[in-house]
């Protein structure tokens, strides 16, 4: 698949610098791409690679250098005129009115494509629409409503939306993180399709399987510079990875660890119903422990977490914490019993942002430190300095604000903030998610040492590799129940994934 | 503090324009009139300060203004169709009913996740209503009660003219418990927290809606302080009093720096908005040219009264379009900077320390 360099260039951008407050995003990069291929962008977070995309879509104007489209120069300078140029972008968090239907979405701000003057016609839209939802294989009627539809087939309707502005190049950006496992495997399908139609697609992902399986070639970034690109036959895993942090990471981040035996449980759960299911659910999580929770995204795993730590009460069922019982109505009650929960979107439940690195730490207990409801910023610093060496956040104080912050770092602080206060039980909704390969095995080392430390960690995660390599038990949960819970020997992907796609649905518990 | 400062210039460029175009602007009666014009408007402002830090809007105020003097106009005037009641009952109940109005708006938005915005819209039109029923659509005047001592008297008397009215020392004391209880204690912490992430704030066990409720009360607490103040200074309360007071007050607290979406802004940066908004106001009336026509005749213009709508609502665009512009010429120097040679872009979070290997 891979094109001789004298074949002609969809896309070739050379030289391109773009500077933000503070930060220089992009630092000369330059990379191009052929039609009907796919090149796969690797980079850590805040390696450039989001910034590249905005740039693409005429959202950001590059300080320096210039972009070619069929190998003329053109100026990307609103996001119309990037449309008009056949570029199309599909975000992460995908962009769609939830209350317009899909033909609504498709030609939404591109009504004209279809139908003359201003009106909306709408029996042309919806055959228009239908035509192309059959070229993405969602047998959908046009006039669905959005809101109605799973992640999967939202990302067709964007695709089908970039066929309708007649694009050429189609950019996507981690396409498959909230997608199924069938529903990735149809996108792969329709772009094999999109590539033999001669669509050139630029694919960013941090998921090396998928990369090594899609990419025609792979252009790794790092701290906005170009570390290079592999044609997909000279491309490993490790030597991606390794061109990502810029150091061989020999595939061992996750820290050995020695296998806590579940002989004191700490958190019992027995026979516990979550609002809006009819499973009860059953658990304990020993003191020490890492307990692992896998599923898809939706199985309940989310939900369970937040009745555990008393967002959303239980209907019925029992807890216990320490042999005492635990029925926390809100968070405060199950702070105040020593269950803390990271949630899983930081940067809404987790943080403050326009608030500082010492601020959101001592949120939980800032009134602990108080002397008749009197704010103790000597107590409040110290907790912070502490925490933030502890974790070796990088921030340039303890004062600045978290929005500044990088993924990786923002999590250390939300780690931070409850550590300062001593857990029992610590819920890590998706630990790492949108964090650095480095930061990475930084958090998983603190969570092996606080286990250490006897704390009890329940492990939300859909990266099976975190699953695979940091528990000491995993609970598998499919559908809003626990389908098996498997010791750490004899853990293999397959026995988890059957169990989590509900294939193996006699899971015997442990 | 950047805004509070900006803002602090503004005022006093402005109070100096006055005084050089017409010295009575700081002359004792007029100085002393704005004084007290800019403290009762600060004291509710600081109110709306709570809510509007903490994410909410409170369109109510002016209402609960309105409401507190009619009541103790109804409780403890002498003259039909007032009362007669001492003043120690009735200053007490009107206070109560508007903590009462902050208590119950504050409930309805937490605890049924009302929009504040509707709550204290429709809040607004009830109360007024309530006013106008309870001066039965007329006017109740307090006569010349020793009552109206609260607002044209005080303390530090010069020549019979005191230095220091009343509601001055009142908005004193309202400006020392505001600053701390916003920038001193948890309560403050919180109420930031909310504004700046409401969700995180729950998840970290902040008691939200306790909090909430809490901005509300203060609000309308505060207004009923205003109010108080207002009837004294009016003499005689009719349904009419107070209209429009709270758009005044978002005005000050987001011409003193605070965000509409919550999180941002200080006690002090509401005081040098309230005391712009008041001044603007005095200065069109006290503005003048003087100027010789082709007579030569001594004239004197002055900027037209119909004015000051224009006027006030320009100043408020003016002062956010240029906040605007200040930040957006600092991010432009913070790129140049980061360009200059040795500004090395920060890590983007990536781990270089020898510790961050595998272990």
């Amino acid at each position: 698949m891979t094109k001789e360099a004298s074949a002609p260039r969809l896309l070739a951008m050379s030289g391109i610098t773009k500077r933000f407050p503070g930060v220089v995003a992009l630092a000369d990069v330059s990379l191009h791409l052929f039609g009907g291929e796919v090149l796969a962008l690797m980079g850590e977070n805040g390696a450039g690679k989001s910034t590249l995309m905005k740039i693409l879509g005429g959202a950001e104007t590059p300080d320096e250098g210039g972009i070619d489209i069929d190998e003329k120069p053109v100026v990307l300078d609103s996001v119309r005129e990037a449309h008009r140029l056949g570029i199309a972008l599909i975000h992460q968090e995908l962009m769609l009115a939830p209350n317009l239907d899909i033909a609504g979405n498709i030609f939404l701000g591109n009504e004209r494509a279809v139908g003359s003057v201003g009106t909306l016609r709408r029996r042309e839209l919806h055959l228009a629409a239908g035509a192309l939802l059959a070229r993405v294989g969602l047998a959908l009627a046009p006039t669905t409503l959005v809101s109605t539809l799973t992640a999967g087939q939202m990302q067709m309707v964007e695709i089908a939306k970039a066929l309708s502005k007649k694009a050429r190049i189609i950019i996507m950006d981690e396409p498959t993180s909230s997608l199924t496992v069938s529903e990735s495997e149809h996108l792969f399908r329709i772009i094999g399709q999109l590539k033999a139609g001669g669509i050139g697609i630029i694919y960013i992902s941090h998921r090396m399987d998928e990369v090594m399986k899609l990419g025609d070639r792979i252009t790794v970034l790092r701290d906005g510079r170009h570390v290079g690109t592999l044609v997909r036959d000279e491309a490993t895993p490790d030597k991606i990875v390794s061109m990502m942090v810029g150091r061989e990471l020999k595939n061992a981040y996750f820290p050995d660890r020695t296998t806590k035996s579940a002989d004191s449980p700490v958190l019992v759960v027995r026979d516990l119903v979550v609002p809006g299911t009819a499973h009860r659910v059953s658990f304990f999580a020993g003191r020490g422990e890492i307990l692992g929770f896998a599923g898809l995204v939706g199985s309940g795993r989310t939900e369970l977490m937040e009745t555990i730590f008393g967002i959303t009460p239980p209907r019925s069922g029992t807890m216990t914490v320490a042999e005492k019982p635990y029925a926390p109505r809100r968070p405060r009650d199950a702070i105040d019993c020593g269950v803390y929960l990271a949630p899983e979107d930081r940067k809404k439940n987790g943080l403050v942002l326009p608030m500082t690195v010492a601020e959101n730490i001592s949120l939980p207990n800032v009134a602990s430190y108080a002397s008749f409801s009197l704010l103790n910023r000597n107590v409040e610093r110290q907790v912070a300095e502490a925490e933030v060496a502890r974790l070796r956040t990088k921030t340039p104080s303890i004062f600045q604000k978290v929005v500044n912050l990088s993924g990786g770092n923002q999590q250390k602080i939300v780690l931070g903030k409850w550590l300062a206060m001593g857990p029992k039980v610590l819920i890590l909704d998706e630990p790492t998610r949108g964090v650095d390969v480095g930061a990475k095995a930084e958090i998983y080392r603190h969570m092996a040492s606080l286990a250490d430390e006897g704390i009890t960690i329940l492990m939300v995660s859909s990266d099976m590799e975190e699953i695979l390599g940091m528990s000491d038990r995993v609970v598998v949960m499919h559908e809003r129940q626990v389908r098996g819970i498997l010791a750490r020997e004899g853990l293999t992907p397959e026995r988890i994934a059957n169990l989590m796609t509900g294939r193996d649905a006699g899971g015997a518990a442990a | 503090m950047r805004r509070e400062l900006g803002m602090c210039v503004a005022l006093v460029a402005m109070c100096l324009m006055l005084f050089v175009s017409n010295p009575d602007f700081l002359g004792p009666s007029n100085a002393l009139n704005t004084m007290r014009q800019i403290a009762m408007l600060g004291i509710y402002a600081i109110g709306i300060g709570f809510v509007i830090i903490s994410g909410g809007i409170d369109l109510s105020i002016g209402s609960v203004i309105g409401l507190t003097g009619v009541i103790i106009a109804k409780l403890s005037s002498g003259a039909a169709p007032g009362l007669g009641y001492s003043l120690w009952v009735g200053i007490p109940c009107a206070l109560a009913v508007a903590l009462l109005i902050g208590l119950g708006q504050g409930l309805l938005i937490t605890r049924l996740k009302l929009q504040p915005f509707i709550v204290t819209l429709g809040g607004m039109l009830l109360i007024r209503g309530i006013s106008q029923t309870v001066a039965e659509g007329g006017t109740i005047s307090f006569g010349d009660a020793p009552f109206l001592e609260l607002a044209n008297g005080g303390i530090l008397r010069v020549n019979g003219e005191p230095l220091l009215p009343y509601p001055v020392l009142i908005f004193l004391v309202v400006i020392a418990i505001g600053t701390f209880l916003l920038h001193f204690t948890v309560l403050g912490r919180y109420v930031y927290a909310i504004g700046g992430n409401r969700e995180a704030a729950r998840y970290s066990g902040i008691d939200v809606d306790k909090v909430e409720t809490m901005t509300y009360v203060i609000s309308a607490g505060l207004a009923g302080v205003a109010g108080v103040c207002y009837a004294s200074y009016i003499g005689q309360m009719s349904q009419q009093v107070g209209v429009a007071y709270e758009l005044y007050a978002i005005a000050a607290a987001v011409l003193g720096g605070c965000s509409l979406r919550g999180g941002e802004g200080t006690v002090l940066g509401i005081v040098i908005g309230s005391a712009i908004m008041r001044v603007i106001d005095n200065g069109i009336n006290m503005f003048q040219l003087k100027y010789r026509d082709d007579g030569g005749m001594a004239r004197i213009w002055r900027l037209d009264p119909n004015w000051t709508f224009i006027i006030i609502g320009a100043v408020i665009l003016l002062a956010v379009v240029l906040d605007q512009l200040v930040h957006m010429v600092n991010d432009a120097r913070r790129i140049r900077r980061a360009a200059a040679p040795g500004g090395r872009p920060p890590a983007g979070g990536v781990e270089t320390q020898p510790s961050a290997k595998a272990s």
